[in-house]
């Protein structure tokens, strides 16, 4: 399936059907809840990264990562459950958007590099023991991905609408 | 100023850069507002981001983007109002895309009904 048979489909589904009559709030209020989710996400992952990037130091990491990663995967899902619905609205006004095909990309990237880090002997090792200076490089590089990687879903997101 | 401070304090600046971007919907479209005549196509939608519908004008079928959906309902406008068929005369700004046909809308006339879906622009 191409992306604007995808598009097609998707405007066409159930989701898209229910979501156009929803009345004249709905999409507004929709973006809200997509917004608050994208808060919740990136806001728990820019100071999980800035940690690892150097930042207060003083706050051990192990301390940090499991309040910011439960955050950042409910922020996650409540993005994912009304972004779709956003999408679906008209999903084929955005055939030839093309900051819709920077966004997803940018997204896998970034779920990639979770995926990554979280496998890593460096992420596995920081709950129960100091990390080796090489293992902190590790991190870094992570983090450093994730913000690049997440700022750029972020922006062309945004950007969208400004098509 | 400690590292970790100003590493915060770049990052915000970074967030902070989205915000100052105008409304969007407007930059792409001609200055000059100008009318169209044409048959309904696709009848108003008032599912978001705007509202929308289709007209017909001679052999090109125009994308009519109204407000967003709440402020199009204010202006009097429902799905539903005008029938498919019917002919429908509407002001805006054309875009500026060549090969595109869609019109930012101002104002629709539908008979002897006017609904001024943006007054302030007029």
């Amino acid at each position: 399936m191409s992306v604007p048979e995808f598009l097609t489909w998707l405007e066409a589904s159930p989701l898209g059907v229910l979501t156009r009559s929803l009345g004249v709030w709905s999409y507004g209020i929709i973006n809200l809840v997509h917004i608050l989710g994208v808060v919740m996400l990136f806001g728990a992952i820019l100071l999980l990264d800035l940690r690892l990037l150097g930042a207060w130091r003083r706050i051990p990491l192990a301390t940090l990562s499991g309040p910011t990663t439960m955050l950042a995967r409910i922020g996650f899902l409540v993005a994912v459950c009304s972004g779709l619905p956003m999408l679906a609205v008209a999903a084929t006004e955005y055939a030839d958007n093309p900051f819709l095909l920077i966004k997803f990309p940018a997204i896998a990237l970034a779920l990639v590099n979770v995926w990554l880090v979280h496998r890593s002997q460096a992420w596995r090792a920081h709950p129960v023991r100091a990390l080796m200076p090489s293992e902190e490089r590790r991190l870094k590089v992570g983090a450093a991905l994730s913000l690049g990687f997440w700022l750029t879903a972020i922006t062309a997101g945004r950007m969208i609408g400004y098509w | 100023m400690t590292h970790g401070l100003r590493v915060a304090l770049a990052a915000s600046a970074l967030l902070f850069a989205g915000p100052a971007f105008a409304h969007h919907g407007w930059s792409g479209q001609d200055e000059k507002v100008s009318a169209l005549t044409g048959t309904v196509v696709q009848g108003v939608s008032l599912a978001g981001p705007h509202a929308s519908m289709k007209i017909k004008v001679g052999n090109e079928v125009w994308d009519i983007t109204l407000a967003p959906p709440a402020r199009t309902a204010r202006s009097g406008l429902a799905e539903g109002l005008i029938p498919v068929g019917d002919t429908v005369t509407v002001r805006g700004n054309r875009t500026t895309e060549s090969g595109r046909h869609e019109m930012k809308t101002i104002y629709v006339r539908h008979g002897a009904k006017e609904y001024h879906v943006y007054p302030d622009r007029e």
